[in-house]
């Protein structure tokens, strides 16, 4: 009986050490903190602040699609062709360039990407308030850098879907923002650069090491954009102010020769107020891991088919967005800006892909080396940046409000001619609309900045019309002014969201 | 006292290939590459001289004769020569694991018992593997060798204590049973990877036998534990039963883990079940003699699931989130929230209720069981459908209800001619399975999708969970009178057509909604991968030493959807039933002209659902044992030889590979070229000493 004591004794203490509390089910991460007590310094919400960035480097390819924002928008105006293999390959792009985009056929990777940085950045300002010890001023700096991202990623948005969904608090469930309509987006946008440029102590142009960041000058130019976007005039003059603030800053000046601003030493030049980094040297940007900081497929995607690599100092590519003939007819003798921009292929042999036209876009294209030294897929791994905005838009953007009324400092014409003879181009131009229009027009081919210059200077209807391949064969009308939005989004969004008049 | 312990090894060593994918498994691209291109390139000179200005080529030949594999080419995107992927060094899985088993016994007083059992799973497992320079196309290809390993290893330790009593008074046995259990998982992960090898041998495909340098960013390492995984669990059951005539059998469960936050760790699991032995009764006593029992059976209960990751219901920091920054292109740090939390995420519940009656007949050599039951599961842990605007990925919620209802057979017989025994049982049972509510105000989802197909499967309140989207067709169209008289008529009289794009040669699709137009809302159900009915039978023959045992099954009512075409590249080998093709007034009514570049006859379409009911002889074994005499000499107790074949005849009208498709979730019954079961035939022998 004693022994059967003992026994009973030893297996209920087992039971009692085994017995269990609460504790044995709450569970710690061996590799990752809580979110809600990690951000409490200054480095720590910088690190916040860097994954804002982050989703600028998406839009080449994420989420299973190619949006390159710039080319997204310049296949829908008339200085190039989508191309691909046929009407199928990237089917969305081709049925956008030809005004019939569908909601389950359109471009979705941007709205994500804009949306996965609008959510980051709204992170920052959220938890900017749990950090100790942090100076003001950094605090402001951060804080408006955070806002700038913001503006710029819904900027995007703003310019291509028009109606969307604007918080600047991230979402709690259930997950559903009402939509607003565009205007009230264009007020947030406002509101957004308007504090950080009166708050922010943000420099006018960062130091070499912080070459990417937002900048005052950055700002100012997102300002500019988006007022003449809109046509606001009772903006004009403060965007004209700010124009002007770069002007007289003395930071920047246009570069000599054009065709080096697209060369690898060219990145950052004297000109280049904001550009996207990509890099190539140890990148490790994979097909399995596309969100990985690194390089850009764009060089891949629209250099020629079957290209032995070398030849002429450029690498094979896919053959999209290829250059129409008539784009290169626009540029007059002696315009170095045609050559340039545009990388005649005919002499070399190659594949012709879809819309072959012989002509490439030089200013992107895979530059042999370009991706050199990078350590997971070649194809995403090309270092060339994307440059957004540049002094001669500046200047430009200078002349057109003082044009349109704005009141301010400065001469239009001198502005117009600082950017018209820097080409090459010996003639002296008058300051009119048509004559600032020509200019951007050559000066910014495959920038990104054609098809929005067409909408807002209200010309798109005249200009985008079929053409006489049977490439293009619908004409632009205001209704397509915003694209549907993506069918998934309608979606989930419970009856919220309501269909763009596409 | 009694004490047992168990103790188990394993050791396995596997290597992989790519299945059910359209973007480049090997059966999938077999079948979409030309017939016309060999295996091997005809012309050696000519195949490498195309790739002779490209640095990052560097061809791939058959290590068996040294011949050079044919380049499929980028018309064909990344589809590439399946023997040449195949032939190319992968990783070997190894995995080595110890199962041990600790228990004892005690008998306490009387019917007072108590048991303990100490369970362990100490697994380690891995893979090793290197990759050479080779080029399969521009996006399939390594310019550099590479080695990686990776090990890991992981413990599951489980106790369980139960405390159980028994007591009979009279008629009645009473049986009662508590416990306690917990469960732990933890484990630790260690993997790197390097450069350059010194030689492409794969005998010495080690980390240490390469050249790439730490200071180039050629070394890769990483590891750390992995997030543990804890179940509590306490239990109490009481048995009763009345002189074999009635039964009653009761439980509670209270289960908690460790996946849900603080307050939503537990839930509590109840359940009962009633028996009545009908042919035990007194007035049963004078009934026929074919009638040996009957049993009569009723169950309710509730169980749960939590086999989702950790850390749903919280936010942790994710980091990698990296920009550039400076003209040095400094990779600078970011980190995030990790995802989207759901403070309230908890158990999802199931409740079955099941009714049957089994019989036997002839003194039990026939018996019949039947049985119906419903299982409605709530809260199901899945995916939130969320918008993608709210800029994080989707959280994980109990959302959604789920029913299943269905009815089960079982029958057996056992007879015996001459000197043959038959040994004859089947089973079949019937399935509806309904979604109720998918836990959004929309009631619909859309789930899979496919290039140029657009969405294919897709959950809606009301209908069974998943089904194949689509449109539906009714025929081609003939001639052009045919799409000018396929037209809608409005209420106030104006007549459209409703494919004014159409050619002779195109689908005629159906105008579900009636509104003039095909476009997205008129695609509708096409088809779903459960099966109506699913079914089998065995059938066991003995005669003397001889013995012969066959296993049927098959399934009724299920459809797949074979998609094992990419239709967004046009120069893919076509499958047979092109052949079959409009090409020209009545040629065919059923699949549409073909067209490079079609982008209008192939999207999800009823064109694309086939049958997928089957019934298959899974496997077949005749076998022969010695007599006892003559083995018996050799200290043998027995020795038997057997021949058997598995999956030796289908049945089926699915003109794919295989209709016994392993793919679930909300691809259930999709088919992206899916690796069929291979007929096997074994030989054999079994030995008993």
């Amino acid at each position: 009986m004693k022994k059967k004591i003992i026994y009973l004794g030893c297996l209920i203490a087992l039971l009692l050490v085994t017995s269990c509390s609460d504790s044995f089910l709450n569970v710690e991460s061996p590799d990752k903190e809580s979110i809600d007590e990690y951000y409490n310094s200054q480095s720590r919400i910088f690190e916040a602040l860097v994954a804002a960035y982050g989703p600028l480097e998406w839009f080449d390819y994420s989420f299973g699609e190619y949006n390159p924002i710039l080319t997204m928008s310049d296949i829908m105006a008339d200085d190039v062709w989508v191309g691909g293999a046929d009407r199928t390959d990237n089917k969305f792009w081709h049925l956008m360039a030809n005004y019939e985009a569908l909601p389950t056929q359109v471009m979705t990777n941007a709205w994500t990407t804009c949306y996965s940085g609008i959510n980051r950045s709204n992170n920052v300002i959220y938890y900017m308030d749990d950090v100790k010890s942090i100076p003001d001023a950094t605090k402001n700096l951060y804080l408006s850098e955070a806002k700038v991202l913001r503006a710029y990623y819904y900027t995007i948005l703003w310019k291509f879907w028009g109606n969307i969904p604007y918080y600047t608090k991230n979402l709690s469930y259930p997950y559903i923002q009402p939509q607003s309509k565009a205007d009230e987006v264009y007020a947030g946008i406002i509101a957004d650069l308007d504090d950080a440029i009166k708050n922010g102590g943000l420099p006018m142009k960062a130091d070499g090491s912080e070459y990417g960041r937002v900048t005052l000058s950055m700002a100012y130019m997102l300002y500019a954009e988006v007022v003449m976007y809109q046509n606001d005039a009772s903006k004009y003059d403060t965007a004209l102010q700010y124009m002007n603030n770069i002007i007289s800053s003395g930071k920047y000046q246009l570069v000599s020769k054009y065709d080096s601003i697209w060369t690898k030493s060219g990145e950052w030049c004297d000109e280049s107020i904001w550009e996207i980094n990509y890099k190539n040297e140890g990148a490790i940007r994979s097909w399995g891991n596309p969100q990985a900081a690194g390089g850009t497929v764009l060089p891949r995607l629209i250099s020629p088919k079957d290209w032995a690599d070398g030849t002429a100092g450029r690498d094979n590519g896919w053959a999209f967005e290829p250059v129409r003939k008539e784009t290169y007819n626009i540029f007059e003798a002696g315009d170095t800006r045609r050559n340039a921009t545009i990388f005649d292929a005919s002499k070399y042999t190659y594949t012709k892909r879809y819309e072959d036209t012989g002509y490439f876009l030089n200013k992107y294209m895979a530059r042999t080396g370009y991706n050199a030294g990078q350590k997971a897929d070649a194809d995403l791994n090309y270092g060339n940046n994307l440059r957004i905005y540049r002094y001669s838009e500046t200047l430009l953007n200078a002349a057109e409000l003082l044009v349109r009324g704005a009141k301010g400092t400065g001469d239009a014409k001198t502005y117009l001619n600082m950017v018209h003879s820097r080409s090459g181009l010996t003639d002296v131009v008058d300051a009119t609309i048509d004559n600032i229009l020509q200019e951007r027009r050559w000066e910014f081919v495959g920038e990104g900045k054609r098809y929005w210059d067409l909408i807002r200077t209200g010309n798109a209807a005249k200009v985008l019309v079929p053409d006489t391949y049977g490439y293009r064969t619908n004409s632009w009308t205001d209704k397509k002014k915003y694209l549907p939005i993506p069918q998934g989004e309608i979606d989930a969004a419970q009856g919220t969201l309501t269909q763009n008049n596409y | 006292m009694v004490i047992t312990s168990n103790l188990a090894y394993s050791h396995m060593r596997a290597k992989g290939i790519t299945t059910n994918s359209e973007f480049g498994s090997a059966l999938g691209s077999a079948l979409m590459l030309s017939p016309i291109l060999t295996v091997y390139a005809p012309d050696e000179a000519a195949a490498l001289a195309e790739y002779a200005g490209n640095s990052d080529f560097t061809p791939v030949r058959d290590p068996r004769n040294g011949k050079l594999y044919t380049i499929a080419g980028s018309n064909y995107n990344e589809i590439v020569n399946p023997l040449a992927s195949l032939s190319l060094p992968g990783a070997t899985n190894w995995t080595d694991k110890f199962v041990g088993n600790f228990s004892g016994e005690l008998n306490l007083w009387q019917q007072l018992r108590f048991k303990t059992s100490f369970g362990a799973d100490l697994a380690f497992w891995g893979d090793d593997g290197y990759t050479k320079k080779y080029y399969l196309t521009s996006n399939n290809k390594a310019t550099r060798s590479q080695v990686y390993s990776q090990m890991n290893r992981s413990l599951t330790w489980q106790i369980e204590n139960t405390l159980s009593y028994d007591k009979k008074i009279g008629e009645h046995n009473f049986s009662l049973v508590l416990g306690q259990s917990a469960q732990e998982t933890s484990g630790r992960q260690l993997g790197g990877s390097n450069y350059d090898m010194v030689e492409e041998d794969g005998s010495k495909a080690n980390i240490n036998f390469t050249t790439g340098m730490q200071e180039d960013g050629d070394m890769a390492v990483y590891g750390g534990a992995t997030t543990p995984h804890t179940l509590s669990s306490y239990f109490g059951r009481i048995s009763y039963n009345y002189a074999e005539r009635y039964m009653l059998q009761a439980t509670v469960r209270r289960d908690g883990s460790s996946n849900f936050g603080p307050n939503k760790h537990y839930a509590t699991f109840p359940s009962f079940s009633l028996g009545w032995n009908i042919t035990n009764e007194s007035f049963m006593e004078k009934r026929p003699e074919w009638l040996t029992s009957t049993k009569l059976r009723f169950s309710w209960g509730k169980n749960g699931n939590e086999n989702i990751g950790a850390f749903g219901y919280m936010a942790l920091t994710s980091t990698g989130n990296n920009y550039i920054f400076g003209n040095g292109e400094q990779l600078t740090n970011g980190t995030k929230p990790s995802i989207l939390a759901n403070k309230d995420l908890h158990w999802e519940e199931s409740v079955q209720t099941d009714g049957g009656i089994d019989f036997g007949f002839i003194g039990n050599a026939l018996t019949l069981s039947v049985d119906y039951y419903v299982k409605r599961t709530n809260g199901m842990l899945m995916t939130m459908p969320v918008p993608t605007y709210v800029g994080e990925s989707k959280p994980t919620g109990n959302i959604g209800k789920m029913e299943n209802r269905g009815l089960e057979f079982e029958l057996s017989y056992k007879f015996k001619v001459n000197e043959c025994n038959f040994n004859i049982g089947g089973n079949a049972s019937y399935l509806k399975n309904k979604l109720i509510d998918l836990g959004n105000s929309t009631g619909y989802s859309n789930y899979d999708s496919m290039q140029g197909l657009g969405t294919i499967t897709r959950a809606e309140n009301g209908q069974p969970f998943p089904f194949f989207y689509g449109y539906k067709t009714a025929g081609i169209f003939q001639n052009m009178d045919e799409v000018r008289s396929y037209t809608h008529t409005t209420s106030d009289g104006t007549t459209t057509l409703i494919q004014p794009n159409a050619v002779p040669g195109d689908v005629r699709f159906v105008d579900v909604n009636g509104d003039g137009k095909i476009d997205d809302n008129d695609r509708t159900k096409i088809g779903n991968g459960t099966p109506r009915w699913a079914y089998g039978f065995n059938i066991n023959v003995n005669w003397k030493n001889f013995d012969l045992s066959m296993m049927w099954q098959g399934t009724i009512g299920n459809d797949i959807m074979d998609v094992t075409r990419r239709v967004d590249i046009s120069y893919v080998n076509l499958p047979s039933y092109m052949l079959n093709r409009w090409t020209g007034e009545g040629t065919s009514n059923k699949y549409p002209h073909f067209v490079m570049g079609d982008n209008v006859n192939w999207q999800s379409s009823d064109l694309y659902v086939k049958d997928g009911s089957y019934l298959r002889l899974k496997n077949i074994q005749l076998s022969y044992t010695l007599p006892k005499m003559w083995t018996s000499k050799l200290f043998v107790s027995s020795l038997r030889f057997f021949v058997s074949a598995e999956n030796l005849l289908t049945f089926t009208k699915y003109d794919g590979f295989d209709p016994e498709i392993s793919s679930g979730g909300t691809s259930l019954g999709v088919d992206r070229g899916v690796y069929p079961q291979a007929r096997v035939w074994s030989v054999g022998a079994s030995l008993n000493f």
